[in-house]
């Protein structure tokens, strides 16, 4: 997310860019919503109203965020540019970062989330009302009794039932194993919706709003989903669903198109394996081609290859003490070396795992620093969850560090 | 069930590593199966991430293969290229057919589609027969009830003038031939040889026209066809003919310049990935191997490119071909391309073409091919352009075949600019 949204907007800007992505990122694994702030503090169990209003107590509690680097500012600018690149027919994002929407999770906990699209903001809970929970036998992960129960439980002035059906034939080699992006490409056919009303029946008759997991349709999502609701004639909404995420897939499509026709150039598949920086600037940065490491040469470089999670930070827990480093420049990294600190003795841990906030300590100008606070390299920015501090696991910040830390980089690049 | 031993005796404990136990790397995301071409558009494949790391868990060196739905991979690497992980998606599904054919015979039709090169030297003396017969609707119909080759796949033409014979016989006896300092080997590959020599012609003519001296030396087809009909044995064969004729050049510092992207990932990568064989030859010929636009793209990088382009005013669709993305390196035909005044690239944002090498010629892949190509042929058509560019020749013959636009590879561009 932080990568692709700071290269189209750098693109966008006339810039010449090269983006290196070691595969397609974490967008098909995420919900496709933009979280910027939703609970404060993070173990509460009352999800944030408004993230913009709760700021300043988060920023008190958690001093080490990347927020501190980029402000309420870079928050605003990177939603109103993240709005601008998604501008597009199979998109509609919906919300604000003043108010959280409150949407159901496929467990049916909740959700809060600044924008979303159109059809995963309209099932927003704190609307009210009557809803059917309606998944597919076919469909593993997703179980609508689950969901309607636990939203039932959760006091929240809405009454949801479940419903699942039986899918009309589905043309996929293997319907054991069918996937959320399997579905969405059916769903675009007009039988098989067709065939999907009829197994519904006249189950939906006495509900406001029909949910459903998020596959209805890719490319033609926005027809699918006026399709459905002519034929059913009640509101529809979707319900991300566990990997690999369909609202993910149209975020990621378009995103990469925006670059696309940007003339930005994108290498997936390759990783970029080291950097040489020579008095306070990276001069060249080396990419695995099919035979061989090729240098590639830049005014300024990016680096969002993630956290911990996403391979941008390494660990390695071999012999006694364990190591923490960040792979390709061997930036200083904020970390506790010490292997038997890095968890917190619950999963779950309301104060969140330690080795998921560890990452590149950064400046003001998100240019990596070492350990007095000195720029190491002045044409180098961190973007998004590399940097120190950006657990996103805690307090559902993460879309937000990554489209803040990209509009502040890009404010920096092309002033 | 036999094991071919000297295949394993070739793999070095990192390679094997690489492809096969990459499987332990797959988190089941399913990015893979989202972006895969083929099954996205039919039910018979279930999907690379199913086919690929999952079933490897059941893949035992010395037991039988566990299904047959690896077959309908294209080999199109889209899998290995998106996935996060680094899964080697493809390579795993290429050593499956392998192991999938050593059980049962490889159809006639499938040799036939390996061996391009075989084909070409009994077809191209008999060039105008044997390209009347293959326009016959009647005889295309009798080769596809009988060989099972579609009947309206996008088949080349023979030509009967070889690209060597031509190369022999005319150029090494030309002025244009002449000693220079530097020097550039050319792999011209079977598609050149036996159907295109115009594509051999063009390269040589914009790497002369850029002081270079071009030495064509023996050289067999690579063997991709073979590989991806899962031929190992015979691709194998192949790989070692042309690493040991084109080591001496590679270890005399000259670059390798290929202008079928396939080929040269052959040269590259598959050699050592998928056919297990990294001796010291094997690395060195990789690493000097070159796409020719890649190539030029780093002479311009030095300041030694030839930049007297005359100008053309065109806007042109490029597809970039499958092959041509699994060298990780960027799009240099496009940087090339615009280099000359009044060029503008618009690049068709689809993965695949559909014809995936040899895929799309097979009876009952024809029409997996054509559906997955789709993206790409409305784009092409949408472009309004009567000229497109691709750096593949299959894809070039199928992307034409599907919208009727006349399909160039960019250093035609290049020679039409250099007034060649």
């Amino acid at each position: 997310m932080s990568g692709l949204t700071t290269a189209c907007q750098l693109a966008q800007a006339r810039q010449k860019v090269l983006l290196i992505a070691h595969g397609i990122g974490a967008l098909l694994l995420a919900s496709g919503c933009i979280d910027v702030l939703g609970f404060q503090p993070a173990d509460s169990r009352k999800p944030v109203k408004n993230p913009l209003n709760s700021l300043d107590s988060f920023l008190k509690e958690r001093p080490d965020h990347p927020y501190h680097y980029v402000g309420r500012k870079h928050i605003e600018a990177g939603l109103e540019a993240f709005q601008r690149l998604t501008n597009h027919d199979s998109l509609d994002y919906q919300g604000s970062v003043e108010r959280n929407w409150l949407l159901p999770s496929a467990i049916g906990a909740l959700r809060p989330t600044c924008l979303a699209p159109a059809s995963l903001a309209n099932g927003d809970l704190s609307r009210g009302g009557r809803m059917l929970i309606v998944g597919f036998k076919e469909l593993r992960d997703f179980y609508p009794a689950l969901i309607s129960q636990n939203l039932n439980a959760q006091d929240l002035g809405i009454q949801t039932d479940a419903l699942t059906i039986t899918l009309p034939p589905i043309p996929v080699a293997d319907d054991m194993n069918v996937t959320p992006i399997e579905l969405a490409h059916v769903f675009e056919r007009p039988n098989f919706r067709a065939n999907v009303v009829k197994a519904i029946g006249r189950h939906h008759k006495n509900y406001d709003r029909i949910g459903f997991p998020a596959v209805l349709g890719i490319q033609h999502h926005a027809e699918v989903i006026a399709d459905l609701e002519k034929q059913l004639g009640k509101r529809i909404f979707e319900i991300s669903t566990l990997p690999p995420s369909v609202p993910g897939r149209r975020l990621f499509d378009v995103l990469r198109q925006t670059f696309g026709q940007a003339e930005g150039r994108l290498i997936i598949g390759s990783k970029v394996v080291d950097g040489v920086i020579e008095k306070g600037q990276v001069r060249q940065i080396h990419f695995e081609t099919a035979n061989g490491l090729k240098p590639v040469t830049g005014k300024n470089y990016v680096l969002a290859t993630g956290g911990i999670y996403g391979g941008g930070i390494q660990s390695d827990s071999d012999g006694a003490v364990g190591r923490v480093w960040e792979p390709i420049f061997d930036l200083p990294v904020e970390a506790d070396q010490n292997r038997h600190n890095w968890f917190a003795t619950g999963f779950l841990d309301s104060k969140g795992q330690p080795f998921a906030g560890y990452g590149v300590k950064v400046n003001d100008k998100l240019n990596p620093v070492n350990d007095s606070g000195n720029a190491l390299a002045e044409n180098l920015y961190i973007a998004g969850a590399t940097i120190a501090g950006a657990d996103w696991t805690r307090g559902r910040t993460g879309d937000g560090v990554a489209l803040a830390t990209a509009s502040a980089i890009v404010e920096q690049i092309v002033g | 069930m036999t094991i071919d031993q000297s295949a394993l005796d070739e793999i070095t404990l990192s390679i094997w590593e690489q492809v096969q136990n990459s499987a332990d790397l797959c988190v089941k995301c399913n990015i893979c199966t989202s972006y895969c071409p083929v099954s996205n558009v039919t039910d018979k494949f279930p999907g690379p991430k199913f086919v690929g790391p999952q079933a490897q868990r059941f893949r035992n060196p010395f037991e039988i293969s566990v299904d047959n739905s690896v077959d309908y991979c294209s080999g199109c690497g889209v899998c290995t290229m998106v996935c996060p992980h680094g899964v080697k998606v493809m390579e795993m599904n290429a050593k499956a057919r392998y192991k999938l054919y050593q059980q049962k015979r490889v159809p006639i039709r499938n040799q036939l589609l390996g061996r391009s090169e075989v084909l070409g030297k009994i077809n191209s003396p008999l060039a105008p027969l044997a390209n009347m017969f293959l326009n016959n609707s009647l005889a295309r119909f009798i080769v596809e009830k009988t060989v099972g080759v579609h009947r309206n796949a996008p088949l080349p033409k023979f030509s009967f003038e070889t690209f060597r014979g031509w190369y022999n016989a005319v150029h090494q006896k030309s002025a244009k031939a002449r000693p220079l300092e530097k020097k550039a080997v050319y792999f011209h590959g079977c598609s050149c040889n036996y159907y295109e020599p115009f594509m051999g012609k063009t390269a040589i003519a914009v790497l002369e026209h850029n002081g270079y001296e071009v030495i064509v030396p023996k050289q067999v087809c690579c063997g991709l066809p073979m590989l991806s009909n899962a031929e190992f044995e015979a691709a194998r064969r192949n790989a070692h003919r042309n690493i040991a004729s084109l080591a001496q050049y590679a270890r005399a510092g000259y670059k390798i310049v290929g202008t079928s992207t396939s080929c040269t990932l052959s040269l590259k990568s598959d050699y050592r990935h998928i056919l297990d064989i990294d001796t010291e030859d094997a690395r060195l010929v990789a690493q000097q191997t070159y796409d020719i636009c890649e190539f030029l793209l780093e002479l311009d990088d030095v300041g030694e490119l030839n930049i007297d382009f005359k100008p053309i005013e065109a806007t042109l669709p490029y597809h970039a071909p499958c092959q041509l993305k699994a060298h990780n390196m960027g799009l240099p035909a496009v940087d090339l391309m615009e280099m000359v005044p009044g060029v503008k690239v618009r690049v068709v944002q689809a993965d695949c073409c559909g014809i995936a090498g040899t895929y799309g010629y097979k009876k009952e892949k024809y029409d997996i091919a054509m559906k997955v190509g789709q993206p790409v042929f409305e784009q092409v058509r949408d472009s309004g352009s009567s000229i497109a560019v691709c750096d593949s020749e299959t894809c070039r013959w199928q992307i034409g075949h599907a919208t009727g636009v006349k399909m160039i590879h960019p250093i035609e561009l290049l020679a039409q600019a250099y007034g060649l």
